[in-house]
């Protein structure tokens, strides 16, 4: 067994014998019960917690040597499925199937007319075109254009390079933070999508531009599912 | 894939989780499980034991999402610690020491290349940090890379480098206080 706190030969210049053990924890070099002692004090105490934070910190960007490797599909669904469930609503009311029929016919019309006054807001408040360039790695992949009057977006490849299997897909991402799919793009020619009527309102300034890789035709489910490998905010020109 | 946009990403849908997001949950899955999974795998060597790791690893950052403070840590660093504890931890328990290539102590190890998306995602941190491992002495790099990488112990780097368990960990104290004063400079 390695006892953590017995150390052979002088060192340079010594830290405290509990920022050194916060170090080798975050390093991982502790075998079974000097870890275990270790992570007891990562959980009742808070300064040793930060010590081995802090360490953490310093070692992570290492991992970016380890290349990422796609889990199996399958995966997610295991996970989703052994998160605790969701803590059911209390009032009886919202249980109700009457209730809820009576609420989404009345919602319904709501939101048809909250649509419609978004994208007429929204038309409004922002006549002028937003700019978006969309960058990663350190240089610019396109430059997205919004005209939010005639809801559409023109995007033109600036230095992307194509990639056999996959292809770029852009996305929104307004302020909650939720991409949303707005279309393919192509790294050979300008391309304008026209931007979904309920998304307009939302392409909007310092709302996001982002780039997935994805596979042919698009992501399949909605979301991003290769990686993001630029992005850029709406500014006004 | 540290890009400032992804960081912002998830460190968003973090916040979203402790408010019972599912969608939120799913939205770090998808822009961080590559990397965990690559960690993870790294480190147990087999595909079965890092899915089951990375499944402890969402579960935990489901039930420990309100932690995560984003003032404090970047996202993938309290991403890639929780990754790198749990597989570590697996590793301990399973109790057997994987076989592991002895290593020359003053072998220069070739960088197994940073991937696209960690170019883009770490590479100013990174750069800074390599810096300073270069300025290791070979061994006690080589010794670093084994703990960090192969989640080895003292006992098990010791034996792969050939040297008594007390000059083992002198040479990885004596490193992480090198380390320290580096990246503090």
């Amino acid at each position: 067994m390695t006892d953590a706190t017995d150390h052979s030969g002088k060192l340079p210049e010594d830290l405290p014998e509990a920022e050194l053990l916060a170090a080798e924890y975050a390093l991982g070099v502790l075998d079974g019960a000097a870890r275990a002692a270790a992570a007891q004090r990562v959980a009742r105490e808070p300064a040793f917690a930060a010590m081995v934070a802090a360490w953490e910190a310093r070692l992570a960007p290492w991992a970016a040597e380890i290349a990422d490797i796609a889990p199996p599909p399958q995966l997610w669904e295991r996970i989703a499925a052994a998160l605790p469930a969701p803590i059911p609503p209390r009032a009886s009311l919202w249980q109700s199937l009457a209730f809820w029929r009576g609420l989404t016919f009345v919602t319904g019309a709501l939101a048809a007319a909250c649509l419609a006054a978004a994208i007429y807001l929204g038309t409004l408040t922002q006549p002028q075109p937003l700019l978006a360039t969309i960058e990663g790695g350190g240089h610019s992949h396109f430059v997205a254009t919004v005209d939010a009057r005639r809801g559409t977006v023109a995007v033109v490849p600036a230095a992307f390079a194509a990639d056999a299997s996959r292809v770029p897909e852009l996305w929104l991402i307004p302020a909650d933070g939720r991409p949303r799919p707005l279309g393919l793009l192509r790294a050979d020619r300008t391309v304008t999508i026209t931007i979904p009527a309920a998304l307009v309102p939302h392409a909007r300034r310092d709302a996001v531009l982002a780039v997935s890789l994805e596979p042919p035709g698009g992501s399949p489910t909605g979301a991003p599912t290769g990686p993001v490998i630029a992005s850029g905010k709406l500014t006004n020109l | 894939m540290d890009l400032d946009a992804n960081r912002t990403l998830i460190a968003v849908a973090l916040g979203r989780i402790p408010g019972g997001d599912r969608a939120a949950l799913q939205t770090v899955y998808r822009l961080t499980s590559a990397k965990l999974f690559g960690v993870a795998l790294r480190i147990l060597g087999e595909r079965s034991e890092a899915e089951d790791v990375l499944q402890e690893v969402y579960v935990t950052v489901w039930r420990k999402a309100a932690d995560f403070d984003p003032s404090r840590a970047s996202p993938m660093t309290w991403l890639i610690a929780i990754a790198r504890n749990r597989a570590i931890d697996r590793l301990r328990a399973s109790r057997q020491s994987r076989a592991m290539a002895p290593i020359e102590a003053a072998a220069e190890v070739a960088d197994s290349g940073i991937g696209a998306d960690g170019a883009l995602e770490m590479s100013q941190d990174n750069a800074r940090l390599h810096g300073c491992l270069d300025g290791l002495a070979a061994h006690e790099r080589n010794a670093l890379r084994g703990a960090f990488f192969d989640g080895n112990t003292y006992e098990e780097l010791a034996a792969r480098m050939s040297v008594p368990l007390g000059t083992m960990k002198s040479w990885i104290r004596r490193a992480m206080i090198k380390l320290k004063s580096c990246l503090e400079q």
